[in-house]
């Protein structure tokens, strides 16, 4: 049956270059499209929990939805201590943040104050990396403030310029000091860079009375894609009620919403397109096989069974499929790989995605050999479907009505 | 071998246009036959080659085939009936286009599982009877009408089937052809014991088989041995 296939494939070339090419080019299309939505969302993801959010963060359960002082983990030690014990946790670091007025000479801006331990940050975020001016800071950095480009800006501050702080500390009393402006940074991320700004641990402990407080932990982890089972392991150690422990996708849930709002829309234009596809190639299929009653009435009326015409077009789809899928994706694979090292640069892009996450003018490819593969099954998956209508029409006439078929 | 109870066709049932395409058949054939259905067109002589090959049904009566009532059998069955029990020659050859004499020849031993030595060591067997055996690796296409209507027999008898059907075999050979194939079928009927009917109006196969069974209107009117 498989020779009589092979044969037919090459005895009827218009459908079989006509299927092997549209199969050829969506085979291509399909992995490149898919490839570059994941590789977009890839990084995406990467640069936000690059910039500062961790892949799992350790709150008081009513810190994010009410906020204020009282509901501070108020022993950061006491849950670092178990956290050095879990393998899967790359670093972790406490990070107190608190909102505030600063003021220059002449203007004014309310804005995040965080303590964060500058050698930790160095290994948990890119906070350092984004330095656009000075320097970043150090745990010995006094009372140097690390500021984001954006507020900097509003602020009309230089490096060295002294900027006034105003806020609560962590027992309500009131907390006012002067900062010097060390360093600038810039991530990307327009809110990021025009509300944050960062003073070393030690010294945000003093003025905030913030000794072994924190507003929450952010934890690093060795594999990303581990959060979840890690974050049940971490539930279980810490075992606080008062506690909440959550991944970085309850954390960007808005991030998270929007990529798959994003490939759902991604995913039904991929769809209509496949759509377009499938029917191309069962109509090609059709009209082959609609000039071909004859020929399956009279092998019918030999004695080859339903079951067997549906396995000789099962072979003759399959063998078309194979060589466009064995062209084809060599070839896809090649160029996700290419423009996974050597991402598009498409200019203007992190400008209009900024709320989004998107930093850079680059967007990579993903690279995964096991969604090509996948991709290429769903090929597979609609060329075999393309056949069963024809199949059906052949097996609506009777083969001796179907031998006598002009 | 065969043998047809009470057999009525019908086609267009309950519609104006309605035909009595076969009416109340009592027949039987026996084993190593060579017979021949004719009659007029219309007659229903191809009907009843049909309804006895299992590739049309009948609206009452009974068909057997060796004791084994087939006339009541599903699409399912009756496709296993004719790969296994029957052998068909049509009027316009049938062959397969894209496989060669030889693989034509073999393609029912091959669905039947016959192994690569019984089916080369058969095609070249009944190549030789039918002198087509320098055709073997020939596509059909490149064959003369009466090559392939050789072609088609030998790929009917290939398999050894109980009896072999063939509907208007002549129709598209000339006389010469017509000829040949007729003695070879003869041939076949005789060596191989293999029952042959006929369904046609040829006056070469009427002279050649030995038994004619003539339907008018789809009755049978005439039945005799030659």
């Amino acid at each position: 049956m498989f020779k009589l296939a092979l044969k037919n494939t090459l005895f009827y070339k218009g459908r079989s270059i006509t299927t092997a090419v549209l199969t050829f080019v969506s085979t291509i299309l399909f992995i490149l499209f898919i490839s570059l939505q994941d590789g977009s969302h890839n990084a995406m993801l990467e640069n936000s929990l690059k910039i500062y959010t961790g892949a799992i963060e350790i709150y008081h359960r009513d810190y994010r939805d009410v906020g204020g002082n009282e509901y501070l983990i108020q022993d950061a030690k006491a849950i670092t201590d178990k956290l050095a014990k879990i393998d899967a946790v790359e670093a972790f670091s406490t990070r107190y943040e608190t909102y505030g007025l600063f003021s220059s000479k002449e203007y004014s801006a309310a804005s995040m104050l965080a303590g964060v331990e500058p050698s930790k940050e160095s290994v948990l975020s890119s906070l350092g990396t984004a330095l656009k001016e000075g320097k970043f800071l150090d745990e010995n950095a006094g009372n140097c403030i690390y500021m984001g480009a954006e507020l900097v800006k509003k602020l009309k501050l230089g490096i060295g310029d002294e900027v006034a702080f105003v806020g609560s500390a962590s027992d309500d009393s009131f907390a006012a000091d002067i900062f010097k402006l060390c360093g600038v940074f810039k991530t990307g991320l327009f809110e990021f860079d025009s509300s944050a700004s960062f003073v070393s641990r030690s010294y945000f402990d003093e003025l905030m009375n913030g000794y072994n407080k924190a507003s929450y932990i952010t934890i690093k982890l060795k594999n990303i894609d581990d959060a979840d089972i890690v974050n049940s392991q971490i539930i279980k150690v810490l075992d606080d009620e008062n506690l909440e422990s959550l991944t970085w996708k309850t954390l960007m849930k808005s991030m998270v919403e929007m990529m798959e709002i994003d490939s759902i829309f991604g995913y039904i234009s991929l769809s209509l397109f496949l759509v377009v596809i499938f029917f191309v190639i069962m109509i090609y299929g059709f009209i082959n096989i609609s000039s071909r009653i004859k020929e399956f009435g009279v092998l019918r009326s030999i004695g080859l069974s339903k079951k067997n015409i549906l396995l000789l077009l099962f072979y003759e789809i399959f063998i078309l499929s194979t060589i466009s899928v064995i062209l084809a994706t060599p070839i896809a694979a090649y160029i996700c790989y290419y423009y996974n090292i050597n991402p598009v640069v498409i200019k203007g892009i992190a400008e209009m995605y900024k709320d989004y996450g998107v930093v850079s003018d680059e967007i990579p490819f993903n690279f995964d050999m096991f969604t090509i593969f996948w991709n290429v099954a769903v090929v597979y998956i609609l060329n075999f479907l393309s056949i069963l209508y024809p199949y059906l029409y052949i097996n609506s006439f009777k083969p001796i009505e179907a031998t006598r078929h002009v | 071998m065969i043998k047809l109870q009470g057999v009525n066709k019908y086609f267009f049932r309950g519609e104006p246009r309605e035909v009595h395409a076969l009416r109340d058949i009592i027949l039987t054939i026996e084993e190593g036959e060579f017979t021949l259905f004719s009659g007029a067109s219309g007659c229903g002589k191809t009907t009843l080659l049909n309804v006895i090959g299992a590739l049309d049904s009948c609206e009452s009566g009974k068909i057997y085939l060796d004791e084994k009532e087939i006339s009541s059998l599903d699409e399912d069955a009756r496709t296993t009936l004719r790969l296994n029990e029957l052998g068909f020659v049509f009027q316009a050859y049938n062959l397969i286009p894209v496989l060669s004499v030889e693989e034509n020849i073999g393609f029912i031993m091959r669905l039947r599982g016959f192994s690569d030595e019984e089916i080369r060591r058969r095609v070249l067997e009944v190549a030789t009877l039918l002198k087509i055996e320098d055709k073997l690796k020939s596509l059909p296409n490149t064959l003369s009408g009466g090559q392939q209507q050789r072609v088609a027999v030998a790929r009917a008898v290939a398999a050894k089937p109980k009896i072999i059907l063939a509907d208007e075999p002549t129709a598209n050979l000339d006389s010469n052809n017509s000829q040949i194939l007729m003695s070879m079928m003869r041939e076949l009927n005789e060596k191989e014991g293999v029952s042959i009917l006929f369904a046609s109006h040829d006056e070469l196969i009427l002279k050649s088989v030995r038994r004619v069974i003539t339907l008018n209107d789809g009755a049978i009117i005439d039945d005799y041995k030659q």
